[in-house]
């Protein structure tokens, strides 16, 4: 009933209140693009939970530097692997929750079970320990150590995206008060509202220049952006090429999204490499570029960003060659491929910006090379429908289009589930493939770079799994008045801590 | 010595009465220019319509630069904004008219029968129109359609029968109050039967007002289905109608306003050609205030 | 009367009955909803996880039965997206909107009963011709183009109201307007039409004829009988206020209900789903019964 009262005495009173003053102080609006329904900790991992809980109320054992400099300790300040299975963790002293208690191993073996509960359903537990079964040991207060099953060589940086809260946080429901050893204190949800944070005094860490950020929620992203333009709010992380007009406040950046379409290998026509590969000469990349799609788009080779370890430099962007596409379709037909089944696109509605116009370019450049085919744009759920496993028996010839997010720098979240015969995506059943990935995921260091890279080269080369399209980029629309530069991270997460004023 | 009115040929009088009302005949004309295209314009165009050109998108309007197919500019990918709107047009007049006529007639129906029947199946009808109305026709729409494929057919059913309960109880009023004039009341005492009381009283009585709701509810109509697309659940691309083109024109509002423009503006225009229309109708229908139209026809005579 | 509320509240609650069974299961046949709450790539365990504790394997009709036995408890259970009550989650939106439907009817009323009858006065007029004309221009065009338009223009350009949001008086205006100007072109042509059909009835000729000439007792006459279908059609707007509400809500970021709603279902979440249809639907028959009871009110032939 808080919110009734609320409300009317919003309206009744409102010759007290006036248009937010947005100048010296030291106050940020961010604009999000979807309602932060759920503010758990352990589901940091879904983008606008991360934007206002991630490293700013809640932070992790370690952090992925996103200038390329790997790895970097948080609340870890060192870590080492113990033997095969085994990594020891050292944590930082003197680190103090919100609520006062200290931090020590122990909240880090909470933290991690409280994940893993089968009383809550956290994104963090389904995204990082699929498949793993995790024993820990607290060897003293500020050592842990942390076996898996099976082994897992880069635990450290599947702990980066795995937030710690203290001991006896409520493990049987979504809590609504998180509490941190973040630089910010979560202190107030008005829900469907906003949400504000302000700084924390007893942070370990240096004192951010932000003092307190407020979290507002707007679908439409012309509003967000306009909101930036009439001082309303900061910062606008993500939002649409198109709203995307005035290079003195819109910056892009890398959002480390993959777009792609994915072709179902086991379906005739597509079960024939040369039609596979018509498909890919078929597509004019260039045309998209500075159109349809931002100016800075990569066009790409595979579906991962060339940071992550193992990306194949050597697979080249298809050449544009609709000659060459039609001459491997009737070499295909004389040999009895049925070329003339239709191929269904398969798009999600949304998926990003200007994602219709994208696929209706690409039904009509692949109907140009001469293929029979048609496109659906489907809601999120139904797509998932074609996206994911269990497949129709009688689907026909599909190509799925999808944008896959691997901001990690390892591709072992990516080769799984995209491309082992088991994965819950993958179209492709190739024996080869599998033993590969499997050894590579249990490799480490050189050899596990080696193998990535072969298996890269199988999917884009030899098989041809997929169409590979653009790494995309994403907009961020900052205010005038503060010093924030959007980089991949802000995808998943917005550090106020980074922010300065001008 | 006065000259005696013959009766004349209805298409005649039609002819005549529309004449009388300048308004209503601008919007007659330019209907019958919409249906014209509607059914020809695809024919021609459909090629312009769908094939994308991504060296010349988003071309202002109002020049003949492009050729005359892009005289009205073109769209985000190249295509035409001419050519779509017309293959557009067939698909939004086939839905809106579609779902109207239907629910129209249901309702009108349904509203006649729970006006003039006993109590307890005029109650049940006006039950079975609250549970439609007591949920909100767009959610009820977005929920039939997650469900169903947002397809043309299963658009113009819920589309339909969310509107029904309007004719039904608009009727149903109207029942009510007409049967207790005194025509209506003579008739009953002459022995007329009540099929007859129904199609001859009032009917007539009742049309007027549900041809006025009618016309605003195919601009309603056309409007919900642009709203389902702007939520990304009404028709599907690459499919058009004028509803999806205005919702996909939308984010491009401050650098080509065309976009959504012209679609917006077909749906202005049409709705605005169906309500001088229906005002013009109105006065037709009416015995008791035909006689507007027909002095307008001897002065100008 | 008496009687007739209680036969009223007893066929609602039929109503409302078969309407949560019909939503009960058209939002079970939508799919499943673990891919939705998920991440893509969640292994088979955490998908199998999450519909245990759901109860989503469960058959259909044990499903059902639950969700009777608890409602009857009047325990709408957990929101699948939120994890806390789902009565609480809708009650704390369902009075934005009501506040937000309230006052902007009582303006579309007040406005088009006005200008809708003072138009009909002079059917044809330049009065009449212009009101409907523009009336119609506004009703023409979809919401959500004129509430990005209206931003783009109030807020941005003139600086003169805030974006979106909500805290002052200031930003309730802009989704006002948006939301005032479809009923209020839709009932301004029934008043119109309604009461050119009255002032050239034989009473209202009567009583112009037995010498009542001043302008007003015809007017409250006439407005008084042509308020019948009016009424009807106000009714019907206020409820269809929620199909605006979810568009106008969506581009303010307004935390009402019509956003709720339409967030609820495309993120299945059945159990919010439900309980927000129990508290508009019961919102929806108070105001058919209010509406009932003005027509009885207005003509005292009409008995029930």
């Amino acid at each position: 009933m808080r919110n009734l009262n609320s409300c009317l005495i919003g309206a009744a009173l409102v010759t007290m209140t006036a248009m937010p003053v947005m100048a010296q102080d030291r106050n940020v609006t961010i604009v999000l693009g979807e309602e932060v329904d759920v503010v758990d900790p352990c589901m940091s991992s879904r983008s606008n939970v991360g934007r206002v809980i991630l490293h700013n109320v809640s932070e992790t054992l370690t952090e992925l530097g996103d200038q390329g400099d790997g790895l970097m300790p948080r609340l870890a300040t060192a870590w080492e692997p113990v033997d095969e299975d085994t990594w020891r963790f050292t944590l930082r002293p003197d680190v103090q929750f919100s609520d006062g208690t200290a931090f020590d191993a122990e909240d880090v073996i909470y933290s991690i079970e409280r994940t893993n509960s089968d009383q809550i359903v956290c994104d963090n537990s389904a995204k990082y320990f699929g498949g793993l079964e995790v024993s820990m040991e607290a060897i003293d207060d500020l050592t842990v150590e942390i076996t898996t099953s099976p082994a897992q060589p880069i635990l450290p940086l599947l702990l980066s995206g795995v937030t710690v809260v203290p001991t006896g946080t409520d493990a049987s429901a979504f809590i609504t008060e998180p509490v941190g050893t973040g630089p910010y204190i979560f202190s107030e949800w008005n829900i469907g509202q906003n949400i504000i944070l302000t700084r924390n005094d007893n942070y370990w860490g240096e004192t951010p220049e932000v003092e307190s950020a407020t979290y507002v929620f707007r679908s439409d992203a012309a509003v967000a952006a306009a909101m930036v333009e009439t001082g309303e709010a900061d910062i606008v992380p993500s939002m649409s090429v198109l709203d995307a007009t005035n290079p003195a406040t819109d910056f892009s950046y890398p959002n480390s999204e993959t777009f792609f379409l994915r072709i179902d290998t086991d379906v005739a026509p597509l079960n024939d490499r040369r039609v596979r590969e018509a498909l890919n000469l078929a597509i004019d990349r260039e045309a998209f570029q500075g159109t349809i799609l931002a100016e800075g788009v990569i066009p790409a080779t595979q579906i991962v960003p060339p940071s992550t370890l193992g990306w194949n430099p050597d697979l080249q962007v298809w050449p544009y060659d609709p000659e060459r596409a039609r001459a491997l379709l009737e070499e295909a037909r004389a040999d009895g491929v049925d070329v003339d089944t239709e191929i269904n696109l398969i798009g999600r509605s949304n998926n990003f910006p200007n994602v219709t116009e994208v696929m209706e370019v690409m039904l009509a450049m692949i109907q140009d090379a001469g293929f029979n085919a048609s496109l659906r744009m489907y809601d999120v759920s139904e797509w998932e429908d074609f996206y994911s496993k269990p497949f129709a028996g009688d689907r026909g010839p599909q190509l799925v289009a999808a944008q896959h997010d691997n901001a990690k720098g390892d591709p072992v979240f990516t080769m799984f589930f995209k491309y082992h015969s088991e994965g819950l995506q993958g179209a492709v059943w190739d024996d080869r493939l599998d033993s590969l990935i499997d050894q590579a995921t249990a490799a480490t260091g050189d050899e596990r770079e080696a193998l990535w890279r072969e298996a890269f080269r199988v999917v884009g080369e030899e098989i041809i799994t997929d169409i590979p399209m653009f790494h995309m980029v994403g907009f961020a629309r900052v205010s005038a008045r503060i010093n924030f530069q959007p980089t991949i991270a802000t995808n998943s997460e917005l550090q106020l801590a980074q922010i300065t004023f001008n | 010595m006065p000259e005696i009115a013959e009766p004349r040929p209805l298409l005649v009088q039609i002819y005549r009465m529309l004449m009388a009302d300048k308004f209503a005949l601008c919007g007659v004309i330019f209907l019958i220019i919409l249906a014209v295209s509607a059914i020809f314009g695809p024919i021609f165009l459909e090629d312009a319509a769908t094939r994308p050109n991504l060296r010349g998108r988003n071309a202002p309007p109002l020049s003949m630069e492009n050729g005359w197919v892009n005289f009205l500019g073109t769209d985000s990918v190249g295509r035409s904004m001419l050519a779509r709107i017309l293959v557009a047009s067939r698909n939004t007049l086939q839905i809106s008219f579609i779902s109207v006529f239907v629910a129209l007639s249901i309702g009108c129906a349904l509203g006649l029968i729970a006006g003039y029947s006993t109590p307890r199946t005029s109650n049940l009808i006006l039950r079975g129109a609250d549970i439609i109305m007591s949920f909100p026709s767009l959610l009820l729409a977005v929920i039939v359609l997650y469900m169903l494929e947002p397809s043309i057919f299963n658009l113009v059913l819920v589309l339909a029968i969310t509107r029904v309960p309007v004719y039904l109880r608009t009727t149903r009023a109207e029942v009510l109050e007409v049967r207790e004039r005194m025509f209506v009341q003579a008739a009953v005492v002459m022995g007329a039967s009540k099929r007859r009381i129904i199609l001859r009283h009032i009917l007539p009585m009742v049309i007027p007002t549900l041809i006025t709701i009618a016309t605003l509810d195919f601009a309603f109509v056309m409007l919900a289905e642009s709203s389902l697309s702007f939520l990304g659940i009404g028709i599907q691309p690459p499919d058009i109608t004028w509803g999806l083109m205005v919702a996909q024109g939308r984010p491009y509002l401050v650098q080509a306003w065309w976009l959504a423009f012209w679609p917006g503006l077909a749906i202005i225009l049409t709705t605005m050609s169906l309500n001088l229309l229906s005002i013009w109708m109105r006065t037709a229908l009416d015995p008791v205030q035909r006689w507007r139209l027909e002095i307008g026809r001897k002065t100008n005579d | 009367m008496k009687a007739f509320i209680g036969k009223r509240a007893i066929s609602s609650v039929i109503s409302l009955v078969g309407l949560i069974i019909m939503v009960f299961f058209l939002s079970r046949l939508t799919g499943d909803p673990t891919a939705l709450y998920l991440p893509l790539d969640a292994s088979i365990e955490s998908r199998e996880l999450f519909r245990e504790l759901h109860g989503l394997n469960d058959s259909i009709w044990l499903q059902f039965w639950n969700y009777v036995q608890d409602i009857a408890r009047l325990d709408f259970g957990d929101s699948i997206r939120r994890s806390r009550p789902a009565l609480e989650v809708v009650l704390e939106a369902f009075p934005w909107t009501l506040l937000l439907a309230f006052i902007t009817m009582i303006l579309v009323t007040f406005f088009a009963v006005l200008i809708g009858s003072l138009a009909a006065f002079r059917a044809g007029g330049v009065f009449d011709r212009f009101t409907s004309t523009f009336s119609l221009i506004g009703s023409s065009a979809p919401d959500f183009w004129v509430a990005i338009v209206a931003i783009v223009i109030f807020a941005v350009q003139l600086r003169w109201l805030p974006t979106s949001g909500t805290g002052t008086i200031w930003h309730w205006i802009l989704p006002i307007t948006v939301l005032f100007i479809r009923p209020f072109g839709l009932i301004l042509q029934v008043v119109r039409g309604s009461m050119i059909s009255v002032l050239s009835s034989a009473y209202i000729k009567t009583a112009r004829a037995k010498g009542v000439k001043t302008r007003p007792i015809i007017f409250v006459h006439a407005l008084r009988n042509a308020m019948l279908p009016v009424i009807t059609v106000i009714g019907d707007q206020a409820a269809a206020m929620l199909n605006g509400a979810v568009v106008v809500e969506t581009i303010f970021g307004f935390p009402g209900i019509g956003k709720l709603m339409i967030d609820s279902i495309l993120q299945r979440d059945f159990t919010v789903i439900l309980a927000a249809i129990m508290v508009t639907a019961l919102a929806i028959f108070i105001m058919n019964l209010l509406i009932d009871l003005a027509y009885t009110l207005l003509d005292p032939r009409i008995r029930y």
